[in-house]
Order: C-alpha cells, then sequence, then structure tokens
C-alpha cells in the first residue's frame, strides 16, 4: 500500500520565550510515522502533548529542527501537493464582514479551481456542511459551529486526497459531530485518507482505522483500531493506559 | 497572477467594509468640511487655505488608514491565526504578501479619491478651480508616500507580532521620514564623522516624506511638478518599495505559524 504521510526522525525544539530566549522546549522528539493511502488516521494526547505541533510540521506551517516529512511522496513546499491537500485548524475564524460566499470564492480562487465549475462546486460543497441557506449571509451572523463548518467546507472545496483535521468537533453540537463523521466517512469511501487530532474518543472509536498517541513529544504507540478495541475494550481504556504507560516510561 | 488577485480583492474587501476605517473615512471628511470653517478665518485666502488644510488631511488620514489596515490584520493574522488556513494553500509566500499589500493599497488609494473629491467640491464651493492639475499631483504625491510607508508596514508586519509595538514603529518613520532631510542637512553642517555616519544610516533606511510634501509649494506660481521631479520621486519610491518588500518576502517564507 501506497504511503501518503511519511515522517522520519522527526524533531521540534522551541525556542522559549524568556527575555534571551536561550531556554529551549520539546515540541516533538524523533517521530517516524507513516500513514497509507485510503485510511482514516487518529492522532491522541493530551493537551500540550504535541498534536497540533506535528501537524504543523506536516503542513509546512513549522520547520523540522531534524527529520524529514514527505506528504503524497513530496515536500509540502511543492505547489502541487498543497493544490491536493485539505486543511481544517481547530476553531477557525473568518473575517467577519465578509460573506460566506465571498470566502468560499477566495478559497476557490486560491486553490486554482476552474472559473466554469467554481460556482457550482462552491454552492455543492455549502450544501454538504448545510450552509447553503446561509451562502449570503455575513461571518459575523454565524454561530461558532456554522463558523467550523465553514472552516470544514475550505478543507474540502478540492476535493482533497489528504484531508488534515485539528480537533474538528471543536465548537460543534451532536448533530454537527455527526455531520462531520458522515463527512469524513464520506470522502474516506471514495478513496481519500484523513489525518486528524482529537479529544473525541467515542468519535475517533466509530471512525479510525488506526490511532496513534502522543505523549510529552515522543509517539508512544500506533495501533489498528482493532487491536486496540480488541485488548483494551474502548479507545477510553486504550489511550488512558497508553498515558499512563508514557509516564511511567 | 490569480492568486495575487484574490489576496488583493480579500484584503481590500475586509478593509473597506471594517466598520473602524468607515468611522476614520468619516473623520476626513468631516476634517476636510472642517477648513470650510477655518478658511473663515482668512478672507483674502479663503481657497488657499481650504487647499492646505485639505491636502493635510489628505495626507494624515491616508496614512491612518495605512496604521488602521495593518493593525486590523496583524490582529486577525496572530491573534485570530487566520493566515494557516490561506498559506497551506497552494500560494506562494511572496504572492500572498504582494496581493495584501495591493490589497492594502487599494483600500488607500479608495480613501484618498473619496477625500479628493470632497476636497474639490469645497474648493468649488468657495469659489477656486477645483479641477487644478496642482491638486490632483499634490494628492497624487500623498498616495506614493504612503505606498511607501504600506511597504514599510508590510515589513514591520513580519518582523514583530505585537500590534502596539507596529504602531509605534510605524509612526516613528512616519516622523522620522518627515525629519531626516533636515538632520541630514544639520549633521552634514555641523556634525562629527560618527554623527554623519550615523544620521546617513538613518537617511537611507527611513523613507524621505518630504520629497512628496507639496502643501508648501501648492500655492506657488511657478511650474513645480515637472517631469524630472515626477521621475526621480517614482524611482525612489518604487526602488523602496521593492527592496521592503523582497525583504518582507524573505522573512515571511522564513516564518513559522
Amino acid at each position: 500500500m501506497e504511503n501518503v504521510i511519511e515522517i522520519k526522525g522527526l524533531t521540534k525544539i522551541y525556542k522559549a520565550l524568556d527575555f534571551w530566549k536561550n531556554d529551549r522546549v520539546v515540541g516533538v522528539k524523533n517521530i517516524d510515522l507513516s500513514v497509507e493511502k485510503g485510511e482514516v488516521f487518529g492522532l491522541l494526547g493530551l493537551n500540550g502533548a504535541g498534536k497540533t505541533t506535528l501537524m504543523k510540521l506536516m503542513l509546512g506551517l513549522l520547520k523540522p529542527t531534524a527529520g524529514d516529512v514527505k506528504i503524497l511522496g513530496k515536500s509540502i513546499d511543492d505547489i502541487e501537493v498543497r493544490a491536493k491537500i485539505g486543511y481544517l485548524s481547530e476553531l477557525p475564524y473568518f473575517p467577519k464582514y465578509l460573506k460566506v460566499r465571498e470566502v468560499m470564492d477566495y478559497f476557490a480562487e486560491l486553490l486554482g479551481l476552474p472559473q466554469r465549475s467554481k460556482k457550482a462546486r462552491i454552492e455543492e460543497v455549502l450544501e454538504i456542511v448545510r450552509l447553503g441557506a446561509k451562502s449570503d449571509t455575513s461571518i459575523k451572523g454565524l454561530s461558532k459551529g456554522m463558523q467550523s463548518r465553514l472552516g470544514l467546507a475550505q478543507a474540502i472545496l478540492n476535493d482533497p486526497d489528504l484531508l488534515f483535521m485539528d480537533e474538528p468537533m471543536s465548537g460543534l453540537d451532536p448533530l454537527g459531530y455527526k455531520e462531520t463523521r458522515d463527512i469524513i466517512i464520506d470522502l474516506n469511501k471514495r478513496g481519500k485518507t484523513i489525518f486528524f487530532n482529537s479529544h473525541i474518543l467515542s468519535e475517533v472509536e466509530k471512525i479510525c482505522h488506526r490511532v496513534a498517541v502522543i505523549h510529552k513529544g515522543f509517539l508512544i504507540d500506533v495501533q489498528p483500531m482493532k487491536t486496540a478495541m480488541k485488548k483494551f475494550g474502548s479507545m477510553e481504556k486504550y489511550f488512558v493506559a497508553k498515558i499512563k504507560a508514557g509516564d511511567k516510561a | 497572477m490569480r492568486r495575487i488577485a484574490a489576496v488583493a480583492e480579500y484584503i481590500f474587501k475586509q478593509s473597506f467594509r471594517n466598520k473602524i476605517l468607515n468611522v476614520l473615512i468619516l473623520f476626513a471628511v468631516f476634517a476636510i468640511g472642517f477648513s470650510l470653517a477655518i478658511s473663515e478665518l482668512a478672507r483674502e485666502a479663503e481657497v488657499k487655505m481650504v487647499v492646505d488644510f485639505g491636502l493635510f488631511a489628505i495626507s494624515l488620514f491616508a496614512f491612518l488608514t495605512i496604521v488602521l489596515s495593518m493593525t486590523v490584520q496583524l490582529f486577525e493574522e496572530t491573534e485570530l491565526k487566520t493566515l494557516t488556513l490561506i498559506i497551506v494553500k497552494p500560494i506562494k509566500r511572496y504572492e500572498y504578501i504582494l496581493g495584501k499589500y495591493l490589497g492594502m493599497m487599494m483600500t488607500v488609494l479608495m480613501n484618498i479619491l473619496i477625500m479628493l473629491v470632497i476636497l474639490m467640491l469645497i474648493v468649488k464651493f468657495r469659489g477656486g478651480e477645483p479641477w487644478d492639475i496642482k491638486l490632483i499631483e499634490a494628492s497624487m504625491y500623498s498616495f506614493l508616500s504612503v505606498a511607501i510607508l504600506a511597504s514599510a508596514a508590510m515589513f514591520l508586519s513580519v518582523v514583530t507580532t505585537s500590534v502596539p509595538g507596529c504602531i509605534i514603529f510605524l509612526i516613528s518613520i512616519y516622523a522620522m521620514g518627515h525629519l531626516t532631510i533636515h538632520l541630514k542637512n544639520l549633521a552634514d553642517k555641523t556634525g562629527g564623522a560618527v554623527v554623519k555616519a550615523a544620521v546617513d544610516l538613518i537617511y537611507y533606511v527611513v523613507p524621505n516624506l518630504e520629497l512628496f510634501n507639496m502643501k508648501d509649494k501648492i500655492n506657488s506660481s511657478q511650474a513645480l511638478f515637472d517631469l524630472n521631479y515626477l521621475g526621480l520621486v517614482l524611482g525612489y519610491t518604487s526602488l523602496y518599495i521593492i527592496v521592503m518588500l523582497v525583504l518582507t518576502s524573505i522573512i515571511f517564507s522564513r516564518k513559522e505559524f
């Protein structure tokens, strides 16, 4: 099976915010990980464990201190690679004086969607995330959950081969959970790969093929979902056991 | 090109619909209108008074537009983290910088045009010549000075993430930009070698905004806006902006989010 994400010896050390910037803080250390095409991969960890740092390194938003990341077989700096991925940040924010359709049009232009099909694609995606009726509404008229759905809409606008989602359930109500889950499952059925960070273990349990646990910057475990469930019975038990083991190590 | 145009349009719409900037335009219109009241104090030179005050207001409010526009952008980029969703898209970082700069300049141009039209109406009301070419050229020089300041603002916005720090730096550049030529003249006449070197450094780094100051010359009968001078100013402006935007793009391409 083809690997769409390949990470080798990835390390990120931050300069601390003290005046002389002499202190160093480990973001992630010596991470080796690969994600296969067509997988839904869940990365679990406590707050500050390094989940977002790892995702930002994969997306090129942070530069690694050491190690290497390949996305779809190439560097993320390659424009062609970035045209094939989608990214949803945690609690995305959009300028409040713009309308939903204008925001989507902006992202469509950045993605270089063909002018002929752009409008239809925007409408299609807004329908998928249930914002079709809000397309002429200003962002300031959207609830937090609606803004999260708009974030999801821009992430899937280019029908990405690989979708990164940082806490995709943040700010959503239970119906939003289900809709996001359905979108992930639908994308995956069409052969897309999804990599996401989440605290919502019940959702991870429902949609992931494989899970990994990151703790204090170290990747301490990677398991197929079936194996983890068979051994621990639930994601919660699996997660707690791995964190405790990580603390002892 | 499509991506640069998209960013420019996005920044323009965002700035032009921002309530703070709209209030600023209202203040500018009010300030230019206020020149009517002031001109009552100088009965023999009403039009001169209106033009002087109007051009001062255009230059000041165009600068404030840049300060506020940059503040809004920087706040959204750093505090609300809007940039991450944009720069993971297939856009080169220098394209984003260029688009953002053009978007800011479109906002300033729109504001200057609005203020100029108001000023021309007031000049006409006071019995002056609204289509005086000098009035339009002086406004164009104001636009060029703000174009230079905007490039400096772009640079500051990538070297600091502190919004207040950025504003303070920009206001300092604005003030120093009007003083450097006088400082240089003074240092050349009276300063020692160290002072001269320090003043020279400031003179070449900080934009010389006095080049664009036409307020003192506008009422002169001489032909002030000759092509040689315009060419010199355009060359200086273009060079300064290119250097600033290249430096900004280099730093921005290395920046982490």
